[in-house]
């Protein structure tokens, strides 16, 4: 890249349910020291926002739910403050307002790197099975439901206990009627509907993160068993893995949707039948998309050089088997002015004498 | 789903990491000799002769050792 690529990043928060920003940028900054970084927040405590080396400069957002007129609103006043090229959006919620609005994102000449909406309906929670059996993939019996009685009814076909999971977000194992109707309104309410019934998988999981050129094929996967996994079912740590059987599964997936873009890949071992079965496809890189980068496989390196280029990158060398990543968590520190720059007037610049970097101009 | 023995990492103290499936296991010093040398493409005959050598054990005693490691093996679901 000739000049300094100028890209916005969301999803910067690294606490309990860390979101993939951070990592993102982390590894934009191992490969483009010079990068121009626009955090875009929907939350002023995101704690990536804070980091050394994180974003240069950083904008709040409105949620997506808000509608396509705040958030293209709220972009143009961004841009106008403050240009940038490329845009790597990674929340779910955010990209299936974005690829439905791909238009609008091109006429404001920012590049993306999407799946579009069949690619990305095609892998939705409650369309799973059908991919699988397309793709002759095993997957735990799933049921979509929309209110509490369809649950009840769902629940009555799968038995307990299962596993109670929002459209976009969040899972709950549930063992009994009554913690299903309170997961099923939480989940409901917050995530609308389905929210996706899914019968209970015992066995060691695992995560492919993945670069689709759009066309049928994969330009990098790097492949994890979760070593550590938090009461939520986060992965606190991960050990890379070479398995031919979990690659030829991701390639049938991302084969069969034509995938373009980051994805990742959740599978786990059923125990009972000692194969892997399909848990979902996520439209986005993970939270530890940074561990590969340490390895030389740096994905939103790749991801952005494919943006910048238009072509599809040289397939990247794989993750050696046997590096394991930890999650650590340290305190990073704001100032109140941060907090209420971000609260009030909804952009800040992060202060030089904070980084080492220039600030933006907002 | 089995891994290839050749595949799986090992280290002098018997630590040994399967690349396939991510898990780590402990052997023995006489189960990483045996794996060792199944490695090695010794069949099992032959690392049979090996422990009656080095180990100055009755034949009885060597193959019901063995066998039940080789079971033990192919639980783990790892081939030779």
């Amino acid at each position: 890249m000739s000049t300094a690529p100028r890209i916005a990043v969301s999803g910067l928060h690294r606490g309990e349910n860390p979101q993939p920003g951070a990592g993102i940028i982390r590894s934009i900054r191992r490969a483009f020291a010079d990068a121009f970084i626009v955090g875009l927040t929907y939350d002023a405590f995101e704690s990536g926002i804070y980091v050394e080396g994180g974003p240069d400069a950083v904008y709040a957002m409105p949620y997506p739910t808000s509608g396509p007129e705040a958030y293209f609103e709220r972009l143009d006043t961004v841009l106008e403050k403050t240009p940038f090229d490329f845009f790597i959006p990674t929340l779910d919620a955010e990209i299936e307002l974005l690829v439905h609005l791909g238009q609008d994102i091109a006429a404001r000449g920012l590049i993306t790197c999407l799946p579009d909406k069949q690619m990305l309906q095609r892998r939705a929670k409650d369309r799973l099975v059908d991919l699988a059996n397309a793709c002759d993939v095993a997957v735990p019996d799933t049921v979509p439901v929309y209110d509490v009685a369809g649950a009840a009814r769902g629940a009555r076909e799968l038995g307990y206990p299962l596993m109670v999971k929002g459209q976009y977000y969040d899972a709950r194992k549930v063992g009994t009627e009554p913690e299903l109707v309170a997961a099923v309104n939480k989940l409901l309410a917050e995530w609308g509907a389905p929210a996706i019934l899914q019968r209970c998988v015992h066995g060691p999981e695992f995560n492919a993160l993945g670069l689709g050129d759009g066309r049928g094929g994969i330009i990098g996967l790097c492949c994890i068993r979760k070593t550590i996994v938090s009461d939520k079912g986060k992965g606190l740590g991960g050990i890379t893995i070479a398995d031919k059987r979990l690659d030829e599964l991701c390639s049938r997936l991302i084969r069969e949707l034509r995938w373009r873009g980051p994805f990742e890949i959740e599978v786990m071992i059923d125990e009972s039948r000692r194969k892997y079965v399909l848990i979902e496809i996520n439209p986005r890189f993970p939270a530890w998309v940074d561990f590969p980068s340490m390895l030389g496989a740096n994905f939103p390196a790749t991801l952005l050089t494919m943006m910048a280029t238009g072509l599809t990158p040289a397939p990247m060398t794989p993750c050696p088997a046997g590096h394991f990543y930890l999650r650590h968590q340290i305190e990073v520190h704001g100032h109140i002015e941060q907090l209420a720059a971000l609260s009030t007037s909804t952009d800040f610049d992060v202060p030089a004498e904070t980084t080492s970097r220039t600030s933006a101009q907002v | 789903m089995a891994t290839p023995l050749s595949d799986l990492l090992l280290n002098d103290r018997g630590f040994t990491f399967d690349p396939a499936s991510g898990e780590t296991f402990q052997l023995n010093t006489t189960g990483l000799r045996i794996v060792r040398m199944l490695q090695q493409g010794l069949d099992s005959d032959a690392v049979l002769g090996r422990m009656i050598e080095d180990f100055e054990v009755d034949e009885n005693t060597a193959r019901r050792d063995l066998d039940d490691f080789l079971s033990g093996l192919k639980q783990l679901g790892w081939a030779g």
